[in-house]
């Protein structure tokens, strides 16, 4: 048999290969986790396809579907496939509003609704969207009573397919037989932060493909355990979940409820695991309470050993061989502290873990190494099929989102651009010829996604990803740098406390008006027997600018040479919310600082290495006094 | 035979010392209907609750479940007679988990002798995980799986009362006695709540008799409506002529 080109083709592989000899899946339910074999799927499958071609269902249709995910949703989407339909995943929480729109765009002629609450949304905009034949249910709780004929049941659309399939017996495999790699997989729609959302049209080869990177790179066996919580409609769970099973013969596990997600993954231990930053951010602080919340003992385990993984992880990451000593003091916080904390997390099988959306700081990334799970960052987007870029082992650079994918190109423009092709471009926005033409350049017969970030590639082939293109600001030489990333970056030092980078098209470089963190710092002084009075005193101590250069230097070091801090003050005063600096949310205000601190500015573009201040002091009860004082500015090479 | 009577309360009093708590009460409660027991504070709505479940003995009159009168009946017999009840001041095994909690109520329906029990093979294998499935349909119905194995002193109010309803019905009862199911509930918990008894009460046909102050949730859900005011009953009816009788305005809004 030829190499399967689509997933309901790798879907009969699999079934072929595996029978009844493997679980395909698991559901749990009532407590219980209930497992289907491959042949339970082939069943389920071929009986909803069937039953879809009954109801009139047309290769090229799409067909939108919501719900939480189970395993009646993962046998429908394959189903659609197979019946050459497109699926278009909504989300759960969307209105019913948004449900229509989408609806109409994609022009579904079917919806699979899961339950109660979604068909309720559906039947309150029937009159909208006169196209869709039938709205198909699974979960059948509070439905009872409903005599729409509009909705009908899996199962009754399971039983028309099983009519089907015994006059022709052939017909589910004729119709998988049909499939090719350009054919439609699925629309994405994006969240469209601006505007209306667009409909990401990609291909089964751009999925296909997509899931094979990840396999390339971090391998995945017929053993290992996916846990399917990540919606649908997203662009993840069709790679990672349903392409890496129907190719790699990866078991998909469907969680209980929404609820019980993270109680499922533990139970699960899958081998890979995707979260969004926050999410992990959140994990330092969840176990940092647990810890603090746990008995005497563990609590002088954890404060033993972390330091030991600390150590060892940083050696790894930098590509050095712990010694053996280290290694076996390792092995022993692995019994005693990492390994249980890994099983807590639900992480005690995870060979490849990622994280992707906003810069995870290196302290956190820092903290999963040290527990001994490989936490790696990507880069990617809808457009692109998911992931473009991801961290290799052993090659984890906290400032860097890794490397190109296998066989994705990814450049940077003469406008600082990052710009992917490769076979998991997108096919185009549905309906929208413009969006195409300006998101997708063809040179060469190749076609380049203009992602809208901005980035850089370092001298390893690491990308760099910097802010969104449009919040960059241009410098007097015609060069761009991102003020967000730079405080972004400076701000993880726990030195510093705040940062606002300047620029502008009137400046040649950057600079950086510094806070320092007066906490941190100043018991880091005195651990030095270093006496100092005040935030002023303390912050002009010729040692703290040295402390503050290590940081800066270090961030330098992950930045374009064009776009680095040359010169930086360390302020006097912290940004104040009450004096209008920064907004009750602890955003800067960067025009009011910039008029504010115009002295300090000019200083800093000027040879000057100490600038006079005035500042006021508001005491207790109101009067008010100033101190003239000077500043130092630094230089860094 | 749709208005047989399930449940009769005949000539009810009951008295502390001097205090009169009820006072030749009567009242009968339909199979499958919903009913309401309504009053001011200190009406002698729970007392009455108690004294259908056994906890209280009424010095007169009888209390008749399916022709048993339960004021000669030993309380912990009520419960396998087939009425099940819930707590104003939640009664659960706060040291065990939801699960625990429930597969407790289901002790009554369990048939396996101690030495079945202590072999733990065969019959008594089988016997738990038919009870363990009848209690997990109760936890999915109930929507409390995710705290399936959290231990129930640790739950929020308002799961508790929950997990509280669902050992009730772990009983299987026939009739359910809800004593303020919805006390203390913010508006959306208790929307939650009202959708559970109507559940029960539709997809289980169970008839069921609560007690409630929320007096919109009580006119919106209930069939039939009790009035009691200083032990005495005042009204009976459905919520329409509750809302206009002479009687029970008065009681709730003092004398015009």
């Amino acid at each position: 048999m030829d190499e399967p080109q689509t997933i309901p083709q790798y879907f009969l592989q699999r079934v072929r290969e595996y029978g009844t000899g493997k679980i395909a899946l698991r559901q749990k339910e009532m407590g219980i986790w209930r497992e289907f074999t491959w042949a339970d799927s082939y069943e389920e499958v071929k009986a909803f396809t069937l039953g879809l071609i009954m109801l009139g269902l047309q290769r090229g249709d799409r067909v939108c579907t919501v719900g939480d995910n189970d395993r009646q949703y993962l046998w429908a989407y394959i189903a659609l496939q197979a019946a050459g339909a497109v699926p278009v995943g909504l989300y759960t929480d969307s209105t019913s509003k948004e449900f229509a729109y989408v609806i109409e765009h994609s022009d579904a002629t079917f919806v699979l609704a899961q339950d109660q609450e979604q068909c309720d949304k559906m039947l309150e905009i029937q009159a909208h969207v006169p196209n869709v034949k039938k709205v198909i249910y699974w979960d059948e709780r509070g439905l009872w009573n409903y005599d729409s004929d509009w909705l009908i049941s899996y199962e009754e659309v399971q039983a028309l397919g099983r009519e089907l399939a015994a006059q022709e017996p052939e017909r589910f495999e004729t119709e998988i037989a049909l499939g090719q790699a350009p054919d439609m997989a699925t629309f994405c729609y994006t969240s469209g932060t601006t505007g209306l959302p667009k409909g990401v049209m990609l291909t089964q080869e751009n999925l296909l493909y997509s899931s094979k990177v990840y396999i390339n790179v971090d391998p995945r066996y017929d053993t290992d355990n996916h846990v399917s919580f990540m919606p649908m409609g997203w662009i993840a769970e069709p790679v990672l979940g349903i392409a890496s099973h129907v190719y790699a013969g990866m078991v998909v596990n469907f969680p209980e409820e929404p609820e019980t997600v993270r109680q499922d993954i533990r139970e699960i231990a899958p081998e890979n695991l995707f979260y969004n930053s926050r999410l992990w951010d959140n994990l330092v602080a969840m176990v940092q309470v647990r810890i603090n919340d746990a008995s005497w003992l563990n609590r002088q385990l954890y404060r033993l050993f972390l330091p030991i993984g600390y150590k060892v992880a940083d050696m790894k990451l930098r590509g050095e061989q712990p010694g053996l000593l280290l290694r076996l003091a390792y092995q022993l916080g692995d019994w005693l502290v990492f390994g249980p904390i890994r099983d807590q997390l639900g992480m005690s099988r995870v060979r490849s873990a990622y994280t992707a959306g906003a810069a995870l700081s290196p302290d956190a990334m820092r903290f999963f190494h040290a527990l001994g799970i490989n936490l790696k960052q990507i880069y990617g987007s809808t457009e692109v099929s998911g992931g473009a870029t991801l961290h290799r082992d052993g090659d984890i650079k906290f400032a860097s989102v890794g490397r190109a994918a296998p066989g994705v190109d990814i450049r940077i423009s003469p406008e600082g651009e990052i710009q992917i092709a490769g076979p998991t471009v997108m096919a185009g926005y549905h309906k929208n010829k413009e969006g195409t033409k300006e998101d997708l350049l063809v040179e060469n017969g190749r076609f380049w996604f203009r992602t809208g970030d901005a980035g850089y590639i370092d001298k390893d082939d690491h990308i760099i990803y910097l802010d969104r293109l449009k919040d960059m600001i241009t410098l007097a030489n015609g060069e761009r740098f991102s003020p967000q990333f730079i405080e972004g970056r400076l701000k993880f030092s726990p030195y510093i406390r705040d940062v606002m980078a300047i620029g502008g098209e009137m400046r040649d470089f950057v600079t950086a008006l510094v806070i320092i963190d007066f906490d941190t710092v100043g018991r880091w002084a005195e651990k030095r027997g270093l006496g100092y009075t005040t935030f002023l005193d303390l912050s002009q101590k010729p040692v703290v600018y040295e402390l503050v250069r290590a940081a800066v230097e270090e961030v330098n070091e992950s930045l374009p040479e064009t776009g680095r801090v040359s010169r930086f003050v360390l302020m006097h005063k912290e940004f104040d919310a009450d004096e209008a600096e920064m907004t009750r949310t602890r955003k800067l205000r960067r025009g009011f600082l910039a008029e504010r601190y115009g002295d300090i500015i000019e200083a800093l573009y000027s040879d000057q290495e100490t600038v006079k201040v005035r500042a006021t002091v508001t005491y207790q009860d109101g009067r008010e006094a100033h101190i003239d004082t000077e500043v130092h500015i630094m230089t860094v090479t | 035979m749709s208005h047989e009577h399930i449940l009769d309360v005949r000539n009810v009093s009951l008295s502390f010392g001097g205090t009169n708590a009820l006072l030749d009460v009567s009242f009968g409660v339909r199979r499958g209907e919903i009913r309401a027991i309504i009053g001011p504070n200190g009406a002698g709505k729970t007392s009455m609750l108690n004294c259908i479940s056994g906890f209280y003995r009424p010095q007169k009159g009888m209390v008749l479940f399916k022709g048993t009168d339960l004021v000669q009946t030993q309380p912990h017999k009520i419960a396998g007679l087939g009425i099940a009840r819930t707590f104003q001041n939640i009664a659960l095994y706060t040291g065990l988990s939801t699960l625990d909690n429930l597969m407790a109520a289901r002790h009554i329906h369990m048939k396996q002798s101690f030495l079945d029990s202590a072999v733990y093979w065969g019959r008594a294998l089988r016997e738990e995980v038919e009870h363990r499935e009848f209690v997990e349909e109760i936890i999915d119905f109930l929507e409390i799986a995710h705290i399936r194995k959290a231990t129930v002193g640790a739950l929020p109010y308002g799961l508790r009362k929950r997990v509280e309803l669902g050992r009730a019905l772990a009983l299987e009862p026939e009739l359910l006695l809800l004593d303020e199911p919805m006390a203390g509930m913010n508006v959306e918990e208790k929307e939650d709540m009202a959708r559970f008894i109507l559940d029960i009460y539709e997809r289980r046909g169970v008839t069921i008799v609560l007690i409630e102050h929320d007096m919109g949730l009580v006119m919106d859900i209930s069939d039939r409506v009790v009035v009691l005011d200083f032990g005495r009953m005042i009204g009976d009816g459905t919520p329409d002529e509750i809302k206009n009788d002479e009687r029970v305005i008065q009681a709730y809004l003092g004398q015009a």
